[in-house]
């Protein structure tokens, strides 16, 4: 386990900026309530065998006791970096990111579960989108009952959205909650 | 007397004058008026001949008529000479007034026969006279006559004759006084009356008298102001009433060689003067406009004008004016206006919408021109515009009806090769042919109505549009550069942006025209402004008010909700916005209208919302339902109330226990001074703010505020209204009555603590009959009070009365002392 260097801080980042824009800023200075101490601690990035955790500090003191070849996981996992050295979110940073995030996406019923299936979003199943997204954008989707389903990248902006024939794809799919069962060994 | 009348009257029926009548010209007249002294002349013989008449009359008793006929046709051979001058008076006048003697009296001659006649009907006269001053209209001037004719009746019957003598000198007095009196009011009442039969004259036959036109153009030119609005008033009604419903066109040099018939010349003559003195009265209008005397009337001839006769020759300067004015610092000029280009933008049958196309565009410019420094009346007009929706469907069975005419020609060229070819074809074909080719033309000039209007339509609203963009960029811009504007009445009327109201109404209104393509700008547009105006944030000045952002927002959903019924977009930086505009909102200040609309068409009609956000918003109104006017508080209750039963995860606000725990989320604790209601953590808050307003003074919202409380143990809880804005309307109509017993009630506890008052208050409002007891005290008292201070005043007046009373009593001893002093010392 260590602290990330600068190159992985920036994509780390980066990738939280596209989904959260300013709202970066809550999830690092968000305080944690863990352990013993009356004032609050932080949270903090840390890295472990190519993972990046979310964690706060009061853990990471105590997962110092821990090998680094005996610890296999300490407060939530967001993403893994690549054998490439590019740095992928996991479906784990969901909450963290639904919580901040700057554009949404709501799916109607019957598409949720496409969705969760690990298909694009496709117009059709759009039941509401944030105004102003443009392409390239993460977007957390919802379901109209606002539970956090996935996230993604918008393919086509809202202005787009508009003229855009019911097949087309809005938002292309990166990760969602299906994956727990799906890809239950490899999280 | 009466029968006598009768007996006398019909042998002068046919008046031996008429004819001479008929012969008298013009330049008679003129003389005339000139020559005062010879009608005084004329005038003392009349009135001998008169009286002498009457007397005979009289003397007469029971005697046979034809001795009455021979006696009288004698005097008039006599009299024949001045008779005939007397009748020279007024010749334009057709209908003479015949008195009893059988005289024919003219407009002026009765007035100075009466005034002779009997000294004591001269101020009634004068009255009379007076009178016409104000009339213009023949029909006003029948009447006067009518009355003058009536009262020579009477002097008629009155026993003339014994006065006869005396009168002489007396009236030639009289005679002097009233030539000084008229002769300045006669000639305005002459000329006035000359308008007035120009007027009547072009009125009843315009095509033969419309040379009158020029002489009355002519009297424009008068040096008397009231003389010159008269015409021009004149005017305005002869030129609404003789021109034509066409557009005149004025024949080319070589239609003016070729020869003509009669009929066709006479049409082409009165065009021609009807055209040119209507463009020399438009001149002069524009002219004279720039006078601040003839500022109103001229404004109104034009306006009038514009709505009469939107179809005629030289529209646009017309239109050019009165858009000009429009913007006029002149309340009324300004609604003039407004009206006359509202009723060109809704009739437009009159002139087929040319004249919007026209209008739209010019007021486009003016705002261009102005730098959007306008009074709000100008972009206002637009609300009245109308577009016709189905206008852009029948294009398609057009496109295709001009296909199947393209087919059709095809055909026929077609067919005329065959003809070439084929010589032999009968007649009756060709006919055919012909006719089908007349059927195509007719088509042709009828089809592109559908089509022209579109184009029409189409050009209209893009300058609509790009006016209601452009105010949107100015108010972008940070004041800075704008403070040194020369117009700074405006701004002191209307705000800093007088046009951005209007401007964001129409917006609202006309939104499901405009292109998607511009949805884009114009809701970063609305972004701006609804965040505050502007990219320059330090600026303070640049800050729209709280109102017109609300206003921002409201027509960004509508925009939204207009064109959007295919894809639900959520408008999260206007809930943003609105989030923060709650708190700045001030209940004087700002308009409350708009916050309930906006409460509503955000809030109540938005199908879904982020439950943290909702709880967010419930939050905030709760909050600032506590420092709002009642009304607004209603209104945010009423909203509130919706929230809660749309998101029943909210409804955890109510229970007790703080910290949402697992429902909160991520955001443990409440953040009240965050600016994004997602991040506000509202959920994990307890709504305490319900309660306290379940104790309000109102009784309306401590029973709402009771009702949302008890939400998650009755389900259905009731309301009487059901819309914000209802809710806000119905109380600030309370409000007014409400408000003179509140103050009453708050003068009468200024001792007791606040929160005492509020709670007394409410208890008197649950009963009814020990309100009305303690009002009535309350009202002894009031007037006990008011009784003492009245016989205050009556003391001191009494004191200080009776305090100069002994003064003066003092001074006069002392004189008194003085002057025996005096006579000691002599």
């Amino acid at each position: 386990m260590r602290a990330l260097d600068e190159n992985e801080t920036t994509a780390v980042f980066e990738k939280l900026f596209k989904f959260t824009g300013n709202n970066l800023k809550n999830i690092i200075e968000k305080p944690s309530h863990e352990g013993p101490d009356k004032t609050p601690g932080r949270y903090c990035f840390r890295l472990q065998k190519n993972r990046v955790y979310y964690v706060s500090e009061a853990l990471v003191k105590r997962a110092t006791n821990i090998s680094r070849e005996k610890l296999i996981s300490l407060g939530t996992c967001i993403g893994k970096f690549t054998k490439g050295g590019k740095f992928h979110l996991t479906v784990q940073a969901l909450n963290l990111l639904a919580d901040n995030a700057r554009h949404k996406v709501w799916l109607k019923p019957t598409s949720e579960m496409s969705f969760l299936y690990g298909n694009h979003v496709l117009k059709g199943g759009l039941g509401r989108i944030t105004e102003n997204t443009n392409v390239g954008d993460g977007v957390v989707v919802f379901s109209m009952s606002d539970v956090p389903l996935g996230f993604g990248v918008a393919a086509k902006s809202t202005q787009d959205c508009r003229k855009l024939d019911p097949n087309g794809i809005v938002v292309l799919h990166q990760s969602d909650i299906g994956e727990y069962l799906r890809m239950e060994d490899d999280l | 007397m009466v029968k006598k009348r009768k007996v006398v009257l019909p042998p002068e029926l046919p008046p031996d004058v008429a004819e001479e009548e008929v012969e008298v010209s013009d330049e008679d007249l003129q003389f005339l008026t000139e020559n005062r002294d010879y009608a005084g002349l004329f005038r003392k013989l009349d009135t001998k001949s008169i009286t002498k008449h009457v007397t005979r009359i009289a003397n007469q008793k029971e005697d046979d008529i034809e001795k009455l006929y021979e006696k009288r046709s004698k005097k008039k051979l006599l009299e024949k000479d001045n008779v005939k001058d007397e009748l020279e008076v007024d010749p334009v006048d057709v209908l003479p007034v015949k008195t009893l003697d059988g005289k024919l009296y003219y407009k002026t001659a009765p007035k100075k026969n009466e005034t002779k006649n009997i000294e004591d009907v001269t101020e009634d006269k004068d009255d009379g006279i007076q009178g016409s001053v104000v009339k213009l209209t023949k029909a006003e001037k029948r009447a006067k006559m009518k009355k003058s004719r009536k009262e020579a009746k009477k002097q008629a019957k009155e026993p003339v004759k014994t006065e006869d003598d005396v009168q002489e000198n007396p009236q030639a007095e009289v005679l002097a006084e009233m030539k000084e009196e008229l002769s300045a009011e006669d000639i305005y009442a002459r000329k006035k009356s000359r308008l007035a039969e120009l007027g009547m004259a072009l009125l009843a036959d315009p095509e033969s008298n419309i040379k009158f036109l020029k002489e009355m153009l002519q009297m424009c030119k008068d040096g008397d102001e009231s003389i010159v609005k008269m015409a021009l008033q004149s005017l305005l009604v002869v030129f609404k009433d003789i021109i034509p419903g066409y557009r005149i066109r004025l024949p080319t040099e070589k239609e003016l060689e070729m020869n003509v018939s009669k009929a066709v010349k006479k049409m082409r003559f009165y065009e021609t003067t009807l055209l040119s003195s209507y463009k020399v009265y438009l001149q002069k209008l524009v002219a004279l406009e720039k006078k601040s005397s003839f500022q109103d009337v001229i404004v109104r001839c034009m306006c009038n004008l514009l709505e009469a006769v939107p179809h005629f020759n030289f529209r646009g300067n017309l239109l050019a004016a009165v858009v000009n004015n429009i913007s006029s610092t002149n309340d009324i000029i300004r609604k003039h206006c407004r009206t006359a280009i509202k009723s060109l933008f809704t009739d437009e049958g009159k002139h087929g919408g040319e004249a919007t196309v026209e209008a739209v565009h010019l007021i486009a410019d003016h705002v261009k021109i102005h730098d959007c420094q306008l009074p709000p009346d100008s972009i206002e007009v637009f609300l009245s515009l109308s577009f016709a929706e189905d206008l852009g469907k029948p294009q398609a069975p057009e496109l295709e009806e001009t296909v199947k005419n393209k087919g059709k020609k095809a055909k026929k060229e077609d067919r005329k090769k065959e003809k070439a070819s084929n010589k032999k074809r009968s007649r009756k074909d060709l006919l055919d042919n012909s006719r089908e080719e007349v059927d195509d033309d007719l088509k042709a000039t009828f089809a592109p109505d559908a089509l022209e209007r579109r184009r029409m339509q189409s050009e209209t609203l893009s300058a609509v549009f790009q006016t209601y963009f452009r105010v949107l960029k100015h108010s972008m811009r940070p004041t800075t550069d704008r403070s040194t504007m020369h117009n700074s009445h405006i701004h002191g009327r209307f705000g800093t942006h007088p046009l951005l109201a209007p401007c964001l109404n129409g917006l609202g209104k006309f939104s499901h025209l405009i292109d998607l393509d511009y949805m884009g700008d114009l809701m970063n547009c609305l972004k701006m402004l609804a965040s505050g105006g502007g990219d320059s944030e330090s600026s303070p000045a640049s800050y729209l008010t709280v109102s017109e952002r609300l206003r921002c927002c409201i027509v960004a959903f509508k925009v939204m909700r207009t064109n959007l019924d295919a894809l639900n977009v959520d408008l999260q930086e206007f809930f943003v916005q609105l989030y923060n505009l709650i708190l700045e909102y001030r209940p004087d200040r700002d308009q409350g209208e708009v916050l309930a609309e906006v409460l509503k068409i955000m809030l109540c009609e938005g199908r879904q919302h982020d439950m943290q956000r909702a709880a967010a918003f419930i939050k905030r109104l709760a909050t600032s339902s506590l420092f709002f006017g009642s009304a607004e508080a209603m209104a945010a209750l009423v909203t509130l109330r919706e929230l809660l039963q749309k998101n029943a995860k909210c409804r955890n606000l109510l229970e007790n226990d703080a910290g949402g725990g697992s429902v909160s989320g991520s955001l443990a604790k409440y953040q009240p001074c965050v600016t994004d209601p997602n991040q506000s953590g509202a959920l994990a808050s307890v709504l305490w703010e319900l309660s306290l307003l379940s104790k309000h003074y109102h009784p309306a919202i401590s029973t709402a505020a009771s009702s949302i409380l008890s939400i998650n143990t009755a389900n259905q809880v009731y309301l009487a209204t059901t819309s914000p804005e209802q809710a806000f309307a119905d109380l600030s109509i309370e409000q007014e009555s409400f408000g003179s017993a509140k103050q009453n009630r708050k003068r009468k506890h200024t001792s007791k603590s606040f929160i005492l008052d509020d709670t007394e208050v409410t208890q008197y409002s649950g009963d009814k009959e020990d309100l009305q007891k303690r009002f009535s005290d309350h009202f002894i008292v009031l007037r006990g009070i008011a009784e003492n201070e009245r016989l205050r005043r009556e003391l001191s007046h009494t004191v200080s009365s009776i305090k100069f009373y002994e003064e003066y009593k003092n001074q006069k001893k002392k004189k008194k002392g003085v002057s025996k002093e005096r006579g000691q010392n002599k």
